[in-house]
């Protein structure tokens, strides 16, 4: 019993040792049941049969077979691959019966082996999804050009087997080109032509095309089989290009190189220029070569300079004043005679040119004239001592008539409204009042012919001083308002029948040797006509004024008054002021009292009062002096101190 | 007893493959993929019955030309439009006009559409089955018919599936019932 036992137990031991053992030789042996397979991929080139691949696993170490199962849609019936050997191992074909756009499909791949199946996970496919097509079938690459570039026209055709031309598929190109050797691609979609044109090509270069499509949904084929074009060279056509420019650069290397030529001195002088020599002015190398030095230095010498004569000093000086000083005085007047002043020329004296005098300047002509009026005159005055009461009184009218201002005018110029030139009129003889009047006004008004052309009195105003004729109009203080003083005169001096003209010019003649007269008449009766008509001016002294002496005051009025001393009975003036007035200084050495009631008598006219007894006195005739000369500050007083009122051409501002 | 342990290991390892029916729930559509959807959904199956019917549209009308060249002669060809030719479907209760198709239902619509395709596959089938036997036919019109008699094949399908859908989902029969009395003016 126990054996019995005991080998029953043994059994059990035995038969477990042995399951063991063969458990572990099954684990030695290393079989297993296959691996789960897996699908990889289902494809339809065009969409009315596809394929599916699947991969194995390990089988285990026992011979597996493989399965695949397919579910439709909407149905639980299970069918098995109709075909496992077109499309080659581990496939399944699914042909055009079998193949629906209209359902899903779930596929399951089963591998079986001896030791057991294993399923591979299901898949879901949906036929219009997984369309790949193959790739482009008769891809043609060619060579074109294009107004002499060339450039490659790729075509091909759809794959045979989609139907594109019923429009079942619906696929779209694309196509690569490369250089034979690069690494890069260049790549281009074609859309759905068949055609493409590639540019920009590599002259002499191999290039590799290939094309490929793809459904609108779908996957992109394969590429196609490679063409190879080879572009011939057309680099060639570039050479005339370059001869066009080695050409072109020729022609201007050409054209510099002359014009290089042709400047070639003076560039050559610009460069390098040359370094000058010695040269001197008039030096004539012959004549050194000769050896005669004389006519070497005398060459030299040049003609205008040094200057060998002395100017002429009088040709530089202006004169200012030109008074006819007649014979008798011509002494007195030599010793007086100034540097700068006077030009006193007793015939043969030269007029200069730039005295400021004007067509009336021709003194020898004046000279003439005074010669000849002083001849007239002489024996007038010796002969009539009743002319001469008569030119006393006329003449001391005409000192009672404002002739205080004569001597401005006198200095001052006749003007009235435009210019008037007195200076030049001054040297005629005062008329007499005799019965030589008219001859004076003859002579006065022969010389102030001259004058008269400078002379520019309104005609207005003289016309007025005509109807003021023997009346005295003092009250107008126009612009002539010493005419008008000196018109009272002019009845006395001019009959009636005197023309506004020839009273014009005795106007001027009148006013300017009426200072003259006022001087000489000052004593009020001594009329000496043909004597102290003008004014010489003496000389100016340090203090710019002009020192005027009348010439015939030596004549002599034998009058009650005193005499006025030669030399002393002269104006002076004294300065300008703002206004531009004359201030005369009126010297006065000997008694003129006589003077200083008469002038009143003309009012305002005459305010200047010749009050004697000092010993200079200085006169400021306020009317007089407004009438007197617009005299323009710049020539007032000259350089010499004398006024120049020929020049003044406006009118005094009243 | 080996036997019965390896059949029971077999088993164990089996089982969940049977049991388990791998239907995933979410449905993505994914073209580089396998689709994980179950079903293809109703709006595609749609625009597809509108593509096999443009295209069999098209290609029908080409292989008619086609055949009216080179079979029919000249003067008939002219008579095309005229009432002798009216198409043959108009005895079934297909809608004419744009107005009947939007008082109909979608379900009546498909149903003639159906109806429709099912009865010129008949005819086509037959069309094709001649001129193959005709040794004059040219390749062409022979490729053409019988591209659409293939296609109509498969619109029909399509319709099919299409009315499933629509109606509901049963694996066998038509749940949809078709009520004619429903179209009408």
């Amino acid at each position: 019993m126990s054996l019995c036992g005991a080998m029953m137990k043994s059994s059990v031991e035995v038969n477990l040792l042995l399951l063991l053992v063969f458990t572990l030789c099954v684990k030695a042996m290393r079989y297993s049941p296959p691996e789960k397979p897996v699908l990889t991929r289902c494809r339809s080139p065009e969409k009315e049969t596809f394929t599916c691949w699947w991969e194995p696993g390990s089988d285990g170490g026992l011979p597996t077979t493989y399965a695949l199962f397919y579910r439709k849609e909407n149905s639980e019936t299970v069918y098995e691959c109709p075909d496992y050997h077109t499309a080659g191992e581990n496939s399944c074909f699914f042909n055009k019966n079998d193949t629906s756009i209209w359902v899903n499909y779930n596929i399951t791949v089963v591998a079986t082996n001896a030791l057991g199946s294993t399923f591979s996970d299901p898949v879901d496919i949906d036929v219009v999804y997984i369309v790949k097509p193959n790739h482009p079938e008769k891809v043609t690459v060619t060579v074109m050009e294009d107004k002499g570039w060339p450039f490659l026209r790729v075509s091909w055709e759809p794959p045979h087997q989609a139907d594109t031309r019923s429009g079942w598929i619906t696929l779209i190109y694309e196509l690569r080109v490369k250089l034979e050797g690069e690494n890069e691609w260049e790549m281009h979609l074609a859309g759905q032509q068949k055609m493409f044109n590639i540019f920009s090509l590599r002259s002499g270069g191999t290039y590799l095309v290939q094309v490929r499509c793809k459904p609108d949904h779908g996957f992109w084929s394969e590429w196609s089989t490679t063409s190879y074009i080879k572009v011939p060279d057309y680099f060639h056509r570039e050479k005339p290009m370059w001869v066009l420019i080695t050409c072109f650069c020729a022609f201007i290397f050409l054209i510099l190189t002359w014009l290089l030529h042709m400047n070639s001195q003076s560039l050559k002088h610009c460069i390098l220029p040359p370094v000058p020599g010695p040269k001197i002015k008039g030096f004539d190398k012959q004549l050194l070569k000769n050896g005669k030095c004389d006519e070497i230095f005398s060459a030299l010498v040049v003609p205008s300079f040094p200057p060998t004569a002395p100017p002429n000093c009088e040709d530089l000086l202006v004169e200012y004043l030109e008074v006819y000083v007649p014979e008798e005085q011509e002494l007195i007047m030599e010793e007086s005679k100034d540097l700068n002043d006077l030009c006193l020329k007793s015939g043969g004296c030269t007029s200069d040119n730039d005295s400021g005098r004007g067509s009336c300047d021709s003194h020898t002509l004046l000279m003439d004239k005074f010669r000849e009026a002083k001849e007239k005159r002489k024996p007038r005055e010796q002969g009539s001592g009743q002319a001469g009461t008569e030119s006393q009184g006329n003449q001391r009218d005409w000192e009672e008539e404002g002739s205080s201002c004569a001597h401005e005018d006198m200095v001052s110029p006749s003007i009235s409204s435009g210019r008037v030139k007195t200076w030049p009129c001054v040297f005629s003889p005062l008329p007499q009042y005799s019965s030589g009047r008219l001859e004076h006004k003859g002579s006065l008004e022969r010389a102030k012919q001259h004058c008269h052309s400078d002379t520019l009195f309104p005609l207005g105003s003289t016309s007025s001083s005509l109807d003021q004729q023997g009346q005295h109009t003092k009250e107008t203080l126009r612009p002539s308002n010493w005419e008008f003083g000196l018109s009272n005169k002019q009845p006395h001096l001019l009959h009636p029948h005197t023309r506004p003209q020839r009273q014009l010019q005795a106007h001027s003649d009148v006013n300017i040797s009426s200072i003259g007269h006022k001087r000489e008449l000052r004593g009020l009766h001594s009329p000496a006509p043909e004597s102290t008509e003008y004014v010489e001016v003496q000389r100016v002294n340090e203090e710019n004024m002009v020192l005027l002496q009348p010439v015939d005051s030596e004549r002599g009025h034998m009058e009650d008054c005193s005499q006025v001393p030669l030399g002393e009975d002269y104006s002076r003036v004294n300065g300008v002021d703002r206004d531009n007035r004359l201030l005369l200084q009126r010297e006065v050495t000997q008694g003129d009292r006589c003077f200083c009631g008469d002038r009143d008598m003309n009012g305002e006219r005459t305010e200047n009062c010749y009050s004697l007894s000092t010993a200079t006195m200085t006169q400021k005739p306020r009317v007089c002096i407004h009438t007197a000369m617009p005299v323009q500050d710049n020539m007032v007083l000259g350089v010499t101190g004398y006024v120049d009122t020929s020049t003044a051409s406006t009118l005094p501002s009243y | 007893m080996m036997a019965v342990i390896q059949r029971g290991v077999w088993a164990l390892l089996l089982w969940p493959y049977l049991l388990t029916g791998s239907l995933p729930l979410d449905c993505r559509e994914d073209h580089g993929s396998f689709s994980r959807c179950p079903s293809i959904s109703q709006e595609k199956l749609l625009d597809r019955v509108i593509q096999h019917a443009e295209l069999i549209y098209r290609v029908s009308e080409e292989s008619c030309s086609l055949f009216e060249e080179m079979f029919v002669p000249f003067p008939l060809q002219l008579q095309r439009n005229q009432a002798g030719y009216a198409c043959i479907t108009k005895a079934l209760p297909i809608p004419s006009s744009k107005n009947e198709i939007q008082m109909i239902s979608d379900k009546w619509l498909l149903h003639s559409v159906l109806m429709l395709v099912q009865s010129w596959i008949e005819p086509l089938v037959y069309l094709q089955a001649t001129l193959d036997r005709y040794d004059g036919a040219p390749d062409m019109l022979l490729n053409k018919t019988k591209w659409v008699s293939e296609k109509l094949i498969s619109l029909e399908q399509g319709v099919v599936v299409l009315i499933q859908k629509d109606c509901g989902f049963t694996a066998t029969t038509l749940s949809c019932k078709l009520r004619p009395a429903s179209f009408g003016p």
